[in-house]
């Protein structure tokens, strides 16, 4: 989701983290492409509260790769006229393909530390990932998935609306009930801005399930 | 002075009646007129297409098989009657170099076998003439394969190459180029020591050089025990010598010497791991693609290097190849097989990597692209669809709706028409990719009157477009709204769909589930389009879960009965009814079946309809909960929550949850 533009941001970038070793995580059906999930997120400044309701649709998912892409669109975001919404590209940390180390997009380990202790289901991994960044551990079978949301471009507004895309998520998915917590890195932005979304069923009493398939 | 009128010289007679004359010549009595006519002729066609179709047409080739085999008999005069020989058999090669229609009318003549048996001919330039002959024959597809491990055949491909003759040798390699098809007759080859021979020719002549690498690569092809042998220190370092060839002056040479390393390559992918060879290669096919003999074949070259191999796509990028290509194709216009080939090789470079996409697509190279699916040539219209394939794999510019413009979609849906099929199959695969379409612009492909043609080409007779068709479809229904939904069923109908499900063929039961599976997902509305014509579709799903073996035709079936059980209780009643038919057998249930299933996608789906059908807030779960846990369900549910696969554990856990929810709110 976008924020207010602050000030130029500065991504200074290192390649990422592509290392060989464990097994990739299961698929986890509500991480499925179609899926859709609804919450907000926390912008609050010193100045005043504020929450923005945002609606995230998954529409790519490349498990080999560590690879996830979808939507995320912001509804009452005070200077646009309509909802924004941006393309998004994620990183699965599957410890083959990216670590919890960023090593890109201004964060640091440290700053990586920071974000991923704010979930509590990454504090059993924390020893092991302040030693490698998470190289030699096995998250094949571990119920949250961690990622990496990168917003790469608006899809129904211009550039120059106002707000910027410059930050990434760090993100922490539960398998269990599809709950999806989330926070907001940007050097220049108000920092842990929490995103919390939830799996939704368009009225359903149940989940249901689309899909489609590349050639 | 008077004097008579001059009547004016007779005008020349026609061209075809020239050509019946010089034919008619072949048949003179005078062995000098004969042997002048062959050259004549031989002159008139060499080179020239259009004459030899002309003489062709006209019966040339009959007459002259029939001086060869009459001379190869024997005559009084033995130096005219060898003349004789050679010019025929050299007609008859003339026919038959680079032109199918003369190689059968050589071979319906029978001039292949007197060619052959000349090869023992006691006249060097007699066997010359006929290897040379052969050798444009073996050219072709048409002609004959040579079964090496039939009798003493094998004994004859080594004469041929144990031959000081240049051509004879020639004529060996190519037999084997065309002829060697297995991996047994690979291996009968490599153990005879024909390898060594051919490695030996890699030192000779140009015309050696290029017949031995080509049929060195035709007997290491895709067999990585001959290739080890091929290595093997005895054979001198061969490998090094096709390397050192890639070098070669000659163009062709050096196009083939690739050829034979990529083979290598393809085959024995331990071989050739050094980066060097492999950015060397890219490089050297890169600079063959400006030459103008070999310039057609080099991207075909080029796309069998990097075909399915990220590695090597990487390294191309990384070697500017999609920029160098792209500026071939600015520079045209290009004659259809140089544009094939580049087209093909473009859709290769954009398989799977997203940077090469991005690339061809800030080059603003899709124009070249769309342009060339109206070109002439079926060949280059399918390699444009599957370049448009490749590049709109791209989920994150699907997003962006970049595909989803009359542009690309006007051309493609005309190429649905199109009267060869593998175009329209070409066509299906690009269209199924551009209308996933995530910005909800697939009115914009239904305007175009696709939807009406991918209902036409799903009851095609032939298998392969009627899968492809149906894949489209199910990809135009994902997240489409609900309009559009009611637009293709018109157009589809619920009996269509219905026989769909049901086709002889699985692939086409698995599309057309999972089409359904998207029909009845999105707004609570959706549900009711299996429910329509008397719950047609809903009833022919739970058929083919019955009967159907295949994982993922039950996969596919299975989610369509956990989206309609997502719904209201008639919607979960219905599902009910399907899995446990009133009059079957509870312990014997599919849903049981699918819970066993080593398949763990399989028991995911099914677990997944069990979470709907005992959901807490319904007012029906307690009965269904009852009915499952009498159908053996809810045990099988308690031995699944350690199951190894995580979803199928973490859905089974909800499933008994809610079970038991539901049986405390009843007491």
């Amino acid at each position: 989701m976008p924020v207010r533009v602050v000030e130029t941001s500065s991504a200074l970038s290192h390649p990422s983290g592509g290392t060989s070793g464990n097994t990739l995580p299961s698929a986890c059906t509500l991480l499925s492409v179609g899926q859709a999930f609804s919450g907000t997120q926390n912008v609050s400044s010193q100045q005043k509260d504020e929450a923005w309701r945002v609606n995230v649709r998954i529409q790519g998912c490349d498990l080999d790769h560590g690879y996830l892409c979808g939507t995320m669109e912001a509804l009452n975001v005070p200077m646009a006229d309509t909802p924004v919404v941006t393309f998004w590209e994620g990183e699965i940390v599957d410890t083959k393909n990216y670590t919890f180390f960023t090593g890109k997009w201004g964060a640091t380990s440290d700053d990586d530390i920071k974000h991923w202790t704010k979930f509590p289901s990454f504090s059993p991994l924390l020893s092991q990932v302040e030693v490698d960044g998470g190289k030699s551990l096995d998250l094949s079978n571990y119920p949250y998935i961690f990622m990496r949301w990168k917003e790469q471009y608006f899809v129904n507004v211009g550039t120059d609306c106002g707000l910027t895309i410059a930050g990434f998520y760090y993100v922490c998915f539960s398998c269990s009930d599809g709950s999806i917590n989330g926070f907001y890195y940007d050097p220049n932005s108000s920092p842990f801005q929490k995103l919390e979304l939830k799996s939704t069923n368009e009225g359903r009493l149940g989940f249901s399930f689309s899909s489609y398939e590349l050639q | 002075m008077p004097a008579s009128a001059s009547s004016p010289p007779p005008p020349p007679p026609p061209t075809n009646s020239r050509h019946e004359d010089l034919i008619g010549r072949l048949s003179s009595s005078s062995t000098h007129a004969k042997l002048k006519a062959l050259r004549d002729l031989k002159n008139q066609i060499i080179g020239n297409r259009t004459k030899k179709l002309c003489f062709l047409k006209l019966g040339a080739v009959p007459p002259i098989t029939s001086i060869l085999s009459s001379a190869a008999g024997g005559g009084d005069d033995a130096e005219l009657n060898v003349s004789l020989i050679i010019q025929s058999a050299a007609a008859i090669g003339s026919f038959a170099c680079g032109f199918d229609d003369g190689v059968k009318a050589v071979l319906d003549a029978g001039g292949f076998n007197i060619l052959l048996s000349l090869i023992s001919y006691p006249n060097d330039k007699v066997v010359s003439a006929a290897a040379r002959s052969l050798k444009f024959i073996y050219q072709s597809k048409l002609a004959p394969r040579y079964d090496f491990l039939q009798g003493n055949n094998m004994e004859f491909i080594q004469s041929l190459l144990n031959s000081e003759n240049e051509n004879v040798t020639g004529l060996g390699a190519s037999i084997i180029t065309h002829s060697c098809q297995t991996n047994m007759q690979q291996k009968a080859l490599s153990d005879t020591g024909i390898i060594k021979k051919l490695i030996f020719m890699l030192g000779g002549s140009v015309t050696q050089k290029e017949a031995s690498l080509e049929s060195l690569a035709t007997i290491l092809k895709g067999n990585p025990d001959v290739i080890l042998k091929f290595m093997e220190p005895e054979n001198g370092g061969a490998l090094g010598t096709v390397n050192e060839l890639t070098k070669d002056k000659n163009a062709r040479t050096r196009l083939l010497a690739c050829m034979c390393l990529i083979v290598i390559r393809n085959s024995s992918p331990s071989c050739l791991q050094d980066l060097r060879i492999k950015t060397k290669l890219i490089l050297i096919l890169l600079e063959l693609l400006e030459d103008d003999q070999v310039g057609d074949e080099a991207p075909f070259a080029l796309s069998s290097l990097i075909a399915e191999k990220e590695d090597l796509q990487v390294l191309a990028f990384e070697a500017n190849v999609i920029d160098k290509l792209v500026n071939h194709l600015r520079k045209g216009p290009l004659l259809s097989r140089r544009l094939e080939g580049i087209l093909i090789a473009l859709a290769n470079m954009c398989s799977r990597l997203e940077r090469c996409r991005d690339r061809l697509l800030s080059l603003e190279a899709v124009k070249f692209v769309t342009d060339a699916l109206s070109q002439d040539s079926g060949e280059v219209r399918a390699a444009a669809c599957i370049c448009l394939k490749n590049v709109s794999r791209s989920v994150k510019n699907l997003s962006a709706g970049l595909f989803m413009n009359e542009n690309f979609v006007v051309p493609l849906v005309r190429l649905l028409f199109d009267d060869l099929t593998f175009v329209q199959v070409s066509a299906l695969d690009a269209i199924s990719n551009i209308v996933v379409d995530f910005l909800a612009h697939k009115k914009i492909f239904m305007q175009c009157g696709g939807v009406k043609q991918l209902v036409q080409l799903s009851k095609s007779m032939d298998s392969t477009i009627r899968v492809k068709a149906v894949c489209a479809l199910r990809n135009l229904t994902f997240l489409v709204n609900d309009q559009c939904k009611e637009e293709i069923l018109s157009e589809l109908t619920q009996l269509t769909l219905g026989s769909l499900i049901c086709d002889p063929e699985t692939c086409v039961q698995e599309q057309s589930l999972a089409l359904v599976r998207n029909l009845v997902d999105g707004p609570l509305d959706s549900i009711q389009h299996v429910f329509a014509a008397d719950a047609l579709l809903l009833h022919a799903v739970g058929q083919q879960l019955q009967s159907a073996s295949k994982a993922e035709v039950l996969i596919q079936g299975m989610y369509v009965f956990t989206n309609v059980a997502s719904g209201n209780e008639v919607h979960k009643e219905a599902v009910m009814q399907e899995l446990f038919p009133p009059l079957a057998n509870d312990s014997e249930s599919v849903m049981l079946k699918f819970l066993h299933s080593d398949d763990s996608r399989l028991r995911t789906a099914a677990v997944w309809a069990l979470v709907n059908l005992t959901f807490p807030s319904s007012s029906g779960a307690f009965g269904r909960v009852m009915k499952l846990r009498n159908a053996g369900v809810v045990s099988q549910l308690k031995n699944m929550v350690n199951d190894p696969c995580l979803d199928v554990k973490l859905r089974a856990r909800t499933a008994l949850g809610q079970s038991m929810t539901s049986d405390d709110g009843s007491t």
